[in-house]
């Protein structure tokens, strides 16, 4: 039986372009370009290592986005994974972490039978991490997140958690949710031919209707978060003072003295 | 302003499976001039104790130590997938 | 959903089923090929040429190694001319930056600067030129071979063309080869894929130079006001000779005014760096940005981007533009021009891709074969400006690169200038007494400098 992969990525801006205005100190991000959310990369790699071992896997990538995100669709299409839906409706507008989930959720339901679901740990630009773990809840599946290593064995999903005082393996019995952590493995590039072959098969749009939520359940209207104000934090001020090799003490002191060292 | 500042500025890919250029150190050990660290525009070529150091990840492609170096030390290849210097303006 | 949704779910549907089909093509009926043509490299020369293709209905495949096409691409910055109309008639209307209605040339010396600042009217008739920013413009351009039904691919780096008994049949990527009658190279200066294919030497010192350029931010206004722009959608384009530089590199600069920025950088002679061996290429443009002369044009500014790119010289870089099933067009093929007053290579980037086009429709109409010789584009070239140029300005690299003009002329001006305008309670003497004062005070060889100027009149 056809193992079925989901993976769930996002388009955001290119971390590297986002500046900071050097008036208002705010995030200027109309003046990045987008890419493929870096994590959700190694979502993809991780889904394709898992079809480079196993017989017979089918991977779709999904995403919520605008009808631009159709670039970064095509891309993990040419790196080797088969299909791809991006669910776009202005109804999507404005959402919030819940009704993401809760819309990225009904879209893999209506795909059908779904054995893994993968995601990145979390988005360059909002550094949540609720996507994943809420699709898994909304869809009463078991998870793991923050891995570094997904594998097949013995019909069980086997991740390995990479945790602050060690690694976890855990296994789950599918469907389970996975979300992959930046930079766990080098993604594959894609190929002139894979691209190709992508852009003549194409992708599926779908909308809020094809994928049966109330209009009120999503974007703006479904999120519960409510941002009620927005500051920035004020650069603290910076200097730079050399120690020489023998005057620990003086520096240890210097620390204490400007209060960043407690003793 | 410093050619480090000017090259931090720089959004890159970086391809952390291939290196695109590779030099060969036993040609630049008995190299007599160098000139690749005076013509690359992104100072990827530096002399550390008299031992030159190739970075590859400040490369900016233009191919200029490819014809700099007339030693054949030098083995120029594009970078791959969209990977290396993406400029904003260009 | 709301009415305006439906419509525009609909519209994007409608966009991807008509692009789908035209990546079927419609005259590869009889050919085994996959495409009628892949265009290597979405600069001006490829996206012209894939947009030229795709409006006459031919299956065009256009790639280009960056993602986003266009981000690795780097000119000074100004697209001469009105070429680009023929593939793309609302060009001036894209993301151009200003229309240049000042052009200067200047020679500077250590201390000083001798001008010609030539501004015109006349700008509005003729067709100067427009200022681009090329990361943004080749975008745009992109866009618009993929809106005439190109298949466009960026990201993937072309490997090698691929060859059968001695004819090009296709690209390679990856060890996969992607069949098509025919290939246009347009990958610009650092042709790495002509290079490993066999079909062009590496260049040697003598065919490149290296530019550097930095962009740097200044409000619309404080550009138009500096520069004495009549409007915010005019600019100013100069060169200069960089006759100051330490250690005697010789180098040409430029600067250019965006809408909000500035383009300044700096050609470097290969040759001069290397005879020098001590001057680091990245502080040449520093050097330029310090002079008395330039730094109060960049006053206020802060650098946003810092790049590099190669710039052919000396014409025809390769042995031939074409062979069998393929041609060679814009920098690849080493259609640039730099006299010293202009610098210019956009423009024939166009033109030739536009003329590879049509030397590719014009052999499909006649029922073309894999691996035809493109023999016709060199023809058909030799009818336009580009060749011509070429054919003209052949060796002019050694009038540009002379001594007489990095050095010689613009000491000679600077002395000159001296005695004319100093007031030093002396009696008046004739111009021509002071230069040959000037000319005879000096170490160079009358003869040298003779020679020169001979070359210059023939050439310029």
């Amino acid at each position: 039986m056809t193992l079925e992969i989901v993976v769930m990525i996002k388009q955001v801006p290119d971390s590297q372009e986002v500046v900071i205005d050097p008036v208002t100190f705010t995030l200027n991000r109309s003046a990045a370009r987008n890419v493929i959310n870096p994590a959700d990369e190694n979502a993809i790699e991780a889904a394709l290592r898992i079809k480079d071992k196993e017989k017979d896997v089918h991977i779709t990538v999904i995403t919520m986005g605008p009808p631009f995100a159709e670039t970064a669709l095509i891309d993990a299409m040419a790196r080797g994974v088969d299909d791809a839906i991006l669910v776009s409706d202005r109804a999507f507008a404005g959402a919030d972490t819940y009704p993401t989930g809760l819309t990225l959720a009904a879209t893999i339901t209506r795909m059908g039978k779904f054995d893994i679901i993968f995601a990145g740990e979390e988005s360059t630009d909002s550094s949540t991490g609720h996507v994943g773990p809420g699709v898994a809840e909304f869809l009463g599946i078991e998870q793991a997140s923050y891995t570094s290593s997904t594998w097949i064995e013995d019909e069980f999903v086997y991740a390995d958690r990479e945790l602050e005082d060690g690694i976890e393996t855990v296994r789950m019995k599918s469907p389970c949710l996975i979300t992959v952590l930046t930079n766990s493995n080098v993604p594959r590039n894609p190929t002139l031919r894979m691209k190709i072959d992508s852009i003549k098969k194409g992708i599926k749009t779908w909308s809020l209707a094809d994928i049966g939520l109330k209009p009120e359940w999503v974007g703006l209207k479904g999120s519960p978060t409510i941002v009620k104000s927005m500051r920035t934090i004020n650069e603290k001020k910076r200097e730079g003072k050399k120690f020489k090799a023998g005057e620990m003490d003086k520096f240890v002191d210097e620390l204490v003295s400007k209060g960043i060292l407690k003793l | 302003m410093k050619i480090e500042e000017r090259l931090s500025l720089l959004n890159y890919k970086i391809d952390k499976s291939y290196e695109h250029i590779t030099v060969n150190p036993s040609i630049c050990e008995t190299c007599p001039d160098h000139f690749c660290t005076f013509a690359c525009p992104a100072k990827c070529y530096s002399l550390i104790d008299k031992k030159l150091n190739f970075k590859y990840e400040d490369c900016v492609e233009c191919g200029t130590c490819d014809t700099a170096c007339s030693h054949g030390s030098v083995a120029w290849t594009n970078t791959k997938g969209g990977h290396g210097v993406k400029y904003k303006f260009g | 959903m709301e009415i305006s949704e439906i419509i525009h779910e609909q519209s994007y549907t409608r966009q991807i089923i008509e692009n789908k089909n035209s990546y079927y093509g419609f005259y590869n009926a009889g050919s085994m090929s996959e495409f009628d043509v892949i265009v290597v490299g979405a600069g001006p020369a490829g996206a012209s040429a894939a947009i030229k293709l795709a409006s006459a209905k031919a299956n065009v495949l256009l790639v280009d190694r960056a993602d986003p096409p266009g981000s690795k691409n780097v000119s000074g910055g100004v697209l001469w001319g009105d070429s680009l109309s023929q593939v793309a008639p609302d060009w001036e209307k894209g993301p151009v930056e200003r229309y240049v209605e000042a052009k200067g040339v200047s020679f500077l010396t250590k201390d000083s600067r001798i001008s010609i600042d030539f501004r015109s009217k006349k700008f509005g008739e003729y067709k100067s030129g427009y200022t681009v920013l090329r990361t943004k413009f080749d975008a745009w351009l992109a866009k618009k071979a993929k809106d005439s039904g190109a298949m466009v691919v960026s990201g993937v780096t072309v490997d090698r063309l691929s060859m059968k008994d001695g004819k090009v049949i296709g690209v390679e990527q990856g060890g996969e080869t992607i069949t098509s009658d025919a290939v246009i190279l347009a990958e610009g200066a650092n042709s790495r894929i002509a290079i490993d294919s066999g079909i062009k030497k590496k260049p040697s010192d003598r065919n490149i130079a290296l530019g550097i350029k930095e962009v740097i931010k200044l409000p619309e206004k404080t550009i138009t006001d500096r520069f004495g722009l009549s409007s915010a959608k005019m600019g100013f384009a100069s060169e200069y000779v960089l006759g100051f530089l330490e250690g005697g590199v010789r180098a040409g600069g430029f600067l250019y005014t965006n809408k909000e920025s500035l383009s300044i950088g700096a050609v470097i002679s290969m040759g001069d760096l290397r005879k020098n061996n001590q001057t680091y290429s990245f502080n040449i443009i520093e050097q330029f940005k310090e002079h008395p002369f330039i730094a109060p044009l960049l006053e206020g500014g802060r650098v946003e981007e810092y790049s590099a790119h190669l710039v052919p010289e000396g014409g025809l870089t390769v042995d031939s533009i074409y062979g069998k099933g393929y041609m060679i067009a814009g920098d690849a093929a080493g259609f640039t021009f730099s006299n010293g007053l202009v610098l210019q290579g956009m423009n024939y980037a166009v033109v030739s891709g536009i003329v590879a086009a049509d030397s590719f429709l014009q052999r499909k109409e006649k029922g073309i074969e894999a691996g035809a010789n493109f023999s016709n584009y060199m023809d058909n070239l030799s009818g336009t400006f580009v060749m011509k140029d070429m054919k003209n300005f052949k060796g002019v690299d050694a009038v540009t690169w002379s001594k007489s003009i990095h050095q010689t002329i613009p000491a000679i001006a600077e002395e000159a200038m001296l005695n004319i305008f100093s007031e030093n309670g002396e009696p008046k003497k004739h111009m021509l007494k002071i230069l040959l004062k000037s000319m005879a005070g000096r170490k160079e060889s009358k003869k040298e400098l003779a020679v020169d100027l001979y070359r210059m009149m023939r050439r310029l």
